[in-house]
């Protein structure tokens, strides 16, 4: 429950409109109380032959009513979507400074259920439980005040009855469910991340025949939703039974009372407690859900609050661009093998090397070191004299382009596609993009689009061939005025020719800037000053 | 949607025996607010309190029983759609990736078919009780009260009027609601994909401040929804209000003036008040429900119909020898846009055969190795595989023929064993050891923490590009179909490890048919015909390598 109460805590930006939506659920409640008490009390003391009360008060009791209790869904729906809305946005940012070497172990679909389907979980903690209880909290005093004028005895079992039902039965309820471990929301992350893998590798699954199989895992993670959903539908049941009885307990009370006192007053009390209970039944049965709730607001915590490492980081620029590794020690966890083991390696400002090795051999590893997305275990890293441990990430990520093996190519324009290689905030025109294309040697075929720059780039890359989205990604990393450029098998998926002329065009684009050349094999045209062979964890010079 | 009103059945019948309870808990306080009032002895009025209990005991019964059997019907009504969603979009094929995000089509086959689940559940039965459950309320007053009853059927008949009107509007502002939260969940899958490449380039705020840009976009979207779908819930409002005040002023009136002998008829009537709208209350819920279920259902009805499946025909000579294949004029276009992918390419490989497409990129080479996969059909012109068409084969046949290596294989949730079983489920575990042996796999296992047993997280975190297409060749090993048909294998692969794999696949090859795409220098040691593609149609023979 801690996790739900950080999610609050979240929201304080969004208080106003929140305490907005609360204020405007207590008038209407007021107003739908008045209502029915004041008409039924009306009835009564007319029966017992007492005087008349104001039809006016009535009237306008009914409209009130009509208009507060559309302007509190309308105030509670608008403030809880703007703090979804602001849940969201925290949890991209959270992710972002946490996940810059991929999503690692963490399936997409899973992230997107826990984006899309656990933030929305999260719309009944205020709608139908923040709001609700405000409304019972303020109104048992009322309810026990108002009847205690006629009855005591009276006041005091409805009071009792009244916060069972808005109290301790959403507690025991909410109880049940929270020991019931949130399996809804693990089950529809479940069955999300095997429709996504089906479709996602719709390819594999049809060359391999696969299709009932898939649709047999598929329809096994959704009996397991169906379970879980059951589960707690048939709790909510027996919670909003539990919840009805009280209310017809105190309602009998009443009516006993009544038999005994014959007050007209208490007639209006029987009317006003069946409002008041109807007003509280939604508590028991929304309990029963805040078990999912609350593993829902764990589960976005979890992912978006991960602790980072504490660092002391400086956004001073360094002087130069020269880089050094200097006996940096590597390994991605510690149960697996290292994969530098005192690594010494010397890029000189404006120079252009290779480092080459087999696969496995740690070449990306190289460039998410130098990147700051991987932190050595010992040893350190030198940009322009300066230890990247000590810069802030964005300072050494502005001064070093970078094209990876993974880099994304959006489902966007190609404007914006290549815009993301641009500083962000720059104005670019759409010369330099066009120069960026051509340097890429991709330009023709953008301007063969009907769309030109504005033509669209679909999941992937797709309506691109492998080869013509490693060009608009280098179009792309060239876009950026980053002095060092690091190139991770920029080449791979291309055919020779296309590679040779991507090289010859790298030589010319990228004359002036430091650029980090990582490979497996050269293909012979390249501009190089320095060659280095990574093996056995250490890099050795291969040829000059 | 004649069969969905006959799976409400019990759900309808059990809600009027609810309703039937509610109308005699309110006669049964009618008479006890009456005994009380007019001064009876206490005792008097005992049976109505106890009749009141017990019914109130049924009802909630009842209701219990009611919400189990709703849960029921939606559950099965889910299942039904969600295999039936699924199945379309797996018989259409890869072809669908390329006009769909893959997160989309997800997200129609989870949230759409969940988002149907409250018009079976719920929607079906409300509309049914809405119109009995009122109906018998009616009845009893008429009985009591004739003008009473003749007010609460005018304010009954607002709730309809009123929510038709505002319906208009929410159905069509639901669709664009749906529409919008779907482009959201895209753009997001899209971007947490590829989130290494917008943080490395610095661009991580922006696209926060973006996102949060379509979010408030969907808040809008949806509070338009919602501003029409609650003018319903407000006309509900409204005829309750004007219901009670009006009763309760003419019941004053009587009552003052002497005209109304009974004041115990009174009681009950506004008693019942609340009775008769319950119904419409549950029909007003339910009706987001259904305007919810609209976009929805098109969205389902939107996914193509299942092809007609061709007649089964036997292919010759499936055996391990090989099968023949034969491209005859053949003609297609991705897109009209960007010219024909091929374009009246002709060739044929004898069973047994090696052929290497070469060519540059985007001269074809991919879309024959698509068209041998069945992913898509030819325009025009005939494929055959040992003569028989393409076109005449089932999915699943053409399936079993084919082993395939793309250039980015696709690796799912689970171990890396899991990864090389996908593509024989039944092999037995020697079996998948002896393909990660073939790949070189197991020496990458090696060293893993657990083995074969190591999972693999999206797009294969904890393998690195060659290992995760040695997991592809394992695969392909795994399957031993007597067509291969490589796309670029090596092309992630460093010299040593090429070599390889080079070595592996040419043992593979022995007595199958292979279609190897590539434009690696390496491919040469494959013995084969190659064939030069240019523009989709093949360039002037170059002869036998």
């Amino acid at each position: 429950m801690t996790a739900l109460w950080r999610i609050v805590v979240l929201w304080r930006p969004q208080a106003g409109w929140l305490l907005a939506g609360v204020a405007v659920s207590l008038a209407a409640l007021a107003a739908a109380l008045l209502l029915m008490a004041q008409s039924g009390q009306m009835v009564a003391a007319a029966a017992l032959g007492a005087g008349l009360a104001a039809p006016l008060v009535l009237r306008g009791l009914g409209l009130a009513r009509i208009v507060l209790r559309y302007g509190e869904r309308m105030a509670t729906h608008d403030a809880l979507f703007r703090a979804l809305a602001a849940l969201r946005v925290w949890f991209f940012r959270g992710l972002a400074v946490r996940a810059a070497g991929g999503l690692g172990f963490r399936r997409a679909g899973d992230v997107l259920s826990r984006l899309v389907g656990d933030i929305e979980a999260l719309d009944i903690l205020y709608i139908r439980i923040v709001v609700p209880l405000a409304g019972a909290l303020v109104l048992l005093p009322v309810l026990v005040w108002w009847i205690a004028r006629s009855n005591v005895w009276l006041a005091l079992v409805v009071g009792v009855l009244f916060a069972l039902a808005a109290f301790a039965l959403p507690l025991l309820a909410a109880r049940a469910s929270w020991r019931q471990g949130g399996r809804i929301a693990g089950a529809f992350a479940a069955l999300r991340i095997a429709c996504l893998d089906t479709l996602t590798g719709l390819r594999e699954v049809r060359a391999f025949g696969a299709e009932g199989r898939m649709l047999a895992i598929v329809q096994g993670r959704e009996a397991g939703l169906l379970a879980a959903q059951h589960e707690v539908a048939g709790r909510a049941a027996l919670a909003g039974a539990a919840a009805f009885l009280a209310g017809q307990a105190a309602l009998l009370a009443v009516l006993v009372a009544l038999l005994f006192q014959g007050d007209a007053a208490l007639a209006g009390i029987a009317f006003l407690v069946v409002a008041a209970f109807e007003a509280a039944a939604v508590l028991p049965r929304v309990a029963a859900a805040a078990g999912h709730a609350a593993q829902a607001a764990g589960r976005v915590l979890e992912l978006a609050d991960a602790p980072m490492p504490a660092t002391h980081t400086t956004s001073v620029m360094p002087s130069g661009s020269a880089i050094r590794f200097d006996s940096v020690h590597f390994a991605w966890s510690p149960d697996r093998p290292a994969v530098f083991d005192g690594l010494t390696l010397d890029i000189p400002q404006g120079s252009r090397v290779a480092l080459l090795g087999p696969s496995g051999s740690g070449k990306s590893t190289l460039a998410a070191l130098l990147l700051k997305v991987a932190h050595p275990g010992a040893g350190r890293i030198l940009l322009g004299g300066s230890d990247i441990a000590a810069l802030d990430d964005s300072a050494v990520r502005a001064r070093c382009a970078w094209l990876g093996q993974a880099t994304h190519l959006f489902r966007d324009t190609i404007r914006a596609n290549l815009l993301l290689g641009a500083p962000p905030g720059t104005a670019v025109t759409d010369d330099r993009l066009w120069a960026a294309l051509a340097a890429a040697r991709i330009d023709e075929v953008v301007r063969a689009l009907p769309d030109g720059l504005d033509g669209w780039v679909g999941e992937g890359g797709q309506g691109f061939s492998g080869g013509q989205g490693r060009r608009l990604a280098l179009a792309r990393a060239l876009l950026s005025d980053a002095p060092v450029l690091i190139l991770d098998e920029p080449c791979a998926g291309l055919d020779a020719t296309t590679e040779r002329e991507f090289h010859l065009a790298l030589n010319e684009a990228a004359a002036g800037r430091t650029v980090v050349l990582i490979a497996h094999r050269l293909v012979g045209v390249e501009r190089l000053d320095r060659i280095w062979r990574l093996s056995g964890g250490r890099a050795v010079a291969a040829a000059g | 949607m004649r069969a969905a009103r006959r799976e409400a059945g019990p759900a309808v019948a059990l809600g009027l025996l609810a309703a039937m309870a509610g109308i005699g808990q309110a006669i049964c306080a009618a008479l006890a607010l009456q005994a009380a009032l007019s001064g009876a002895a206490p005792r008097a009025a005992l049976w109505p309190l106890v009749v009141f209990a017990g019914l109130a005991l049924l009802r909630a019964g009842l209701g219990v029983l009611m919400e189990r059997v709703a849960f029921d019907t939606g559950a099965a009504a889910r299942r039904r759609l969600r295999s039936a969603a699924l199945g379309r979009i797996l018989a259409a094929g890869p072809a669908m990736l390329r006009r769909h995000h893959s997160a989309e089509l997800a997200s129609v086959v989870v949230d759409r078919v969940e988002a149907l689940e409250g018009l079976f559940a719920r929607w079906i039965p409300a509309a049914i009780l809405a119109v009995l459950g009122p109906a018998l309320v009616l009845l009893v007053v008429l009985w009591v009260d004739p003008v009473a009853a003749a007010v609460l059927a005018g304010a009954g008949l607002l709730v309809p009027a009123a929510m038709a009107l505002s319906g208009l509007g929410a159905a069509a502002a639901a669709h664009r609601q749906l529409a919008a939260m779907t482009r959201l969940q895209a753009r997001f899958v899209d971007r947490v994909r590829g989130i290494a490449t917008i943080v490395l380039d610095g661009h991580a705020e922006a696209e926060a401040r973006a996102l949060g840009r379509s979010a408030d976009e969907l808040r809008r979207r949806t509070m338009r929804v919602l501003a029409m779908a609650f003018l319903s819930s407000a006309a509900l409002d409204g005829a309750l209000a004007v219901a009670i005040v009006v009763l309760a002023l003419r019941y004053v009136a009587a009552l003052a003036g002497g005209t109304l002998e009974m004041p115990g008829h009174a009681l009950m009537v506004l008693l019942l008040v609340p009775e008769f709208f319950a119904p419409l209350r549950g029909f007003a819920a339910a009706y987001q429900d259904r305007s919810h279920a609209g976009p929805a259902a098109e969205a389902l009805a939107a996914l193509p119909e299942p092809p007609l499946a061709p007649p089964a025909l036997p292919v010759r000579n499936v055996a391990a020898r090989g099968v023949a294949i034969a491209f005859e004029d053949v003609r297609f276009t991705w897109d009209a846009a960007r010219g024909p992918a091929l374009d009246g390419l002709s060739f044929r490989v004898p069973a047994g055969e090696t052929l290497i497409l070469s060519g540059p990129s985007g001269a074809g080479k991919s879309t024959v190795l698509e068209i041998l996969l069945g992913f898509v059909r030819p325009d025009s012109g005939r494929v055959t595989l040992n003569g028989a068409d393409i076109a005449t084969l089932v999915p699943s046949a053409q399936a079993r023929l084919v082993g395939w290596i793309g250039q980015r294989p696709v690796l799912f949730a689970g171990t890396i064993r899991d990864n090389i079983r996908f593509a024989r489920p039944e092999a037995s575990d020697a079996e998948v050891e002896d393909a990660a042996h073939f790949a070189r796999l197991d020496s990458v296992a090696a060293i893993l923490p657990q083995g074969l047993d190591t999972p693999v997280g999206e797009g294969g975190y904890g393998l690195s590009g060659g290992q995760a297409q040695r997991v592809a060749i394992a695969r392909a090993f795994l399957k031993n179909a007597p067509l291969l048909l490589l796309d670029e294998p090596t092309a992630h692969l460093d010299p040593a490890t090429e070599a390889e794999v080079l070595d592996g696949l040419k043992r593979l090859a022995i007595g199958r048919t292979v279609v190897l795409a590539s434009h690696a220098a390496a491919a040469h040691v494959f013995a084969g015909r190659r064939l030069d593609l240019r523009d989709g149609r093949a360039a002037p023979a170059r002869g036998v390598a």
